[in-house]
């Protein structure tokens, strides 16, 4: 038998309380993946959003605290595609109603002759040709609504005939559907405003050029975000759930934490005439350290593995009850490794204590426990 | 030291509570290598105290122990000593309950830097000469008192100890268990010539060994 192997054995002696203890950390441990899950879900649906159809980067309003609540003046299309460098901007309005069973249901506002910008590829039908009542829908939208060309939807209290079927691969974007511009400005009141614009620049022309460019000449009205570093700088609400998701990992070290201490000190005073006599048979103290810190190892590494499967199945479940619609997962390694890393380091916190103190036990006293 | 001493006490002292209670009151004892000692003495004399001093699972409050080269009232990690010298064999047997016999008889040499092969070629050895071969892989809890016993031996004599401590090594079992392990403690002692000391309170146990010491009132007497 190796210490290794003594150690991995030692804490499943008794299975209830070990058991209990890693369903309590693989709660912390399952918020922490499945919220990373989703927040970088989030982050690849909004960076494919920003450089929808190719576009280069986008316009929002400057010191805006959320990006989808941004409101520029739709003359700024036109005054963008004046900067040296740019090739063409389209000015795009989006919003969000109850369509069907989908609470959020995406409405983008676009020039129709600009709808190639929005890199869509139409599947079946036609795209929407003037400011008709006329809308296209996504091909994720088409599926969950059961609608196809011809049939109609209700946006705002209107109903719209659709045109046709798009694709882009944004899953907000296929979720949802575009109208005019004019409609929708229409349909939300605001006349003359746009959320974004999209701007394509020249060939030989470079994005920190264009960027800085309009920055100086309109940088008082509206702001560039060409990446997601950029987006962060402005939108709040991708660090509000960065932060959020911190925290939790955080939360999930100190409840963790407790519960590990509480295990492994349970499982010290059980054992304490067993530590007396490895004491006496000749342990030094460091490999007692070592043995205890190892089983509450051991005990959030179950936790870890046991948490993320948790996570993966809460994130499929959340998909299958209608969130599939609106965010895509992204199960990226820096997420599972962050889990691992919460779980090792509420085994070391949670660890050191019982284990410091059963190395530190006086033989003939822990002989003597009843 | 004399060379041929391994255990030499001089004068020593140990209370506990503060010094309320006295334990050792100036004990001085002399025990030759190979030698097979039994304490003897009424409950609360000293004996086991005396006894976890010489296996330096206690501190002295005055006075010296040296047991087998070992000053142990200087040393301040003594884990190694009791890894190399000692072997201890308890009232209870204390084998760790989710290892299996073999497991349990390994434990010990995990301080020694061997490999794991050489520590299960030496727990089968050891095993064999208590007559638990056929008991390898049970738990403590499917064997008899007497199988118990045998293997807490077995445990202790995992790192050639020179010094053997028996802490009323049958004071838990029958008297038919009681006296065979008396017997395989006696066979070592003469066999592989290791120091034995053993404490009890029992007269006709305490005969079989070489020199009875009486302990009493945490003094020997004469």
């Amino acid at each position: 038998m190796s210490f290794f192997s003594l150690i991995v054995k030692n804490p499943f002696r008794n299975k209830t309380r070990t058991a209990l203890a890693v369903v309590g950390i693989a709660i912390g441990i399952a918020t922490i993946v499945a919220l990373g899950i989703i927040t970088d879900g989030l982050k690849a649906s909004t960076e494919e959003t920003l450089k929808a159809g190719g576009a280069d980067f986008t316009i929002v309003e400057a010191n805006v605290s959320d990006m989808f609540l941004s409101k520029v003046d739709d003359s700024y299309v036109d005054k963008v595609k004046n900067v040296t460098g740019v090739d063409d901007a389209v000015g795009v309005l989006t919003a969000v109603q109850p369509v069907g069973g989908n609470p959020y249901f995406v409405i983008i506002g676009m020039d129709p002759a600009k709808l190639s910008m929005s890199g869509m590829k139409i599947t079946s039908g036609t795209q929407f040709s003037g400011d008709g009542k006329e809308v296209i829908i996504g091909k994720v939208a088409a599926e969950k609504l059961n609608k196809t060309v011809g049939d109609t939807i209700t946006l705002g209290k209107e109903d719209y005939k659709i045109t046709g079927i798009f694709e882009t691969g944004d899953l907000q974007q296929d979720g949802g559907s575009f109208i005019s511009l004019k409609n929708l400005q229409e349909m939300e009141d605001k006349p003359g405003k746009v959320t974004m614009i999209y701007v394509k620049i020249k060939k030989d022309a470079k994005v920190e050029d264009v960027t800085k460019a309009i920055e100086d000449q309109y940088g008082k009205d509206i702001t560039t975000i060409s990446s997601l570093e950029d987006l962060q700088n402005v939108d709040q609400g991708l660090n509000t759930i960065d932060t959020a998701s911190w925290a939790i990992s955080l939360l999930a070290i100190v409840i963790g934490g407790i519960g590990v201490i509480n295990t492994m000190i349970m499982s010290v005073y059980e054992r304490t005439r067993e530590i007396g006599v490895l004491k006496a048979v000749g342990w030094k103290n460091r490999r007692i350290l070592g043995m205890i810190l190892g089983e509450s190892l051991v005990l959030t590494l179950v936790a870890g593995l046991v948490g993320t499967i948790m996570g993966i199945i809460a994130i499929q479940l959340l998909m299958g009850l209608g969130m599939g619609g609106f965010i895509k997962p992204v199960y990226a390694p820096d997420v599972f490794l962050r889990a691992f890393i919460v779980a090792l380091t509420v085994g070391l916190i949670g660890g050191f204590y019982p284990a410091y103190r059963a190395s530190r036990l006086p033989p003939t006293e822990a002989l003597r426990y009843e | 030291m004399n060379d041929e001493n391994i255990v030499e006490i001089k004068n020593l002292k140990k209370g506990f509570d503060n010094g309320k209670i006295t334990a050792l009151n100036g004990v001085n004892l002399i025990i030759k290598k190979g030698e097979f000692v039994s304490i003897i003495g009424p409950s609360g004399s000293g004996k086991s105290t005396l006894l976890n001093m010489i296996g330096a699972l206690d501190k002295a409050d005055e006075g010296s122990v040296s047991v087998a080269g070992y000053d142990l009232t200087k040393n301040k990690d003594l884990s190694e000593f009791r890894s190399k010298e000692i072997g201890f064999i308890f009232q209870l047997h204390n084998l760790i309950p989710n290892l299996s016999v073999v497991e349990n008889v390994e434990i010990p040499m995990f301080e020694r830097s061997m490999s794991g092969k050489s520590m299960r070629n030496k727990a089968l050895k050891l095993l064999e000469y208590m007559h638990l071969s056929d008991k390898l892989t049970r738990k403590p809890t499917e064997l008899s008192g007497g199988e118990r016993q045998r293997v807490a031996i077995a445990r202790a004599l995992a790192n050639d100890p020179s010094i053997i401590l028996a802490d009323e090594p049958t004071g838990s079992l029958d008297s038919k268990n009681g006296q065979m392990i008396l017997q395989r403690l006696k066979d070592l002692h003469e066999n592989e010539n290791v120091t034995l000391i053993m404490v009890t309170h029992d007269m006709n146990v305490a005969s079989m060994a070489q020199r009875t010491i009486k302990v009493l009132d945490g003094r020997i007497q004469n």
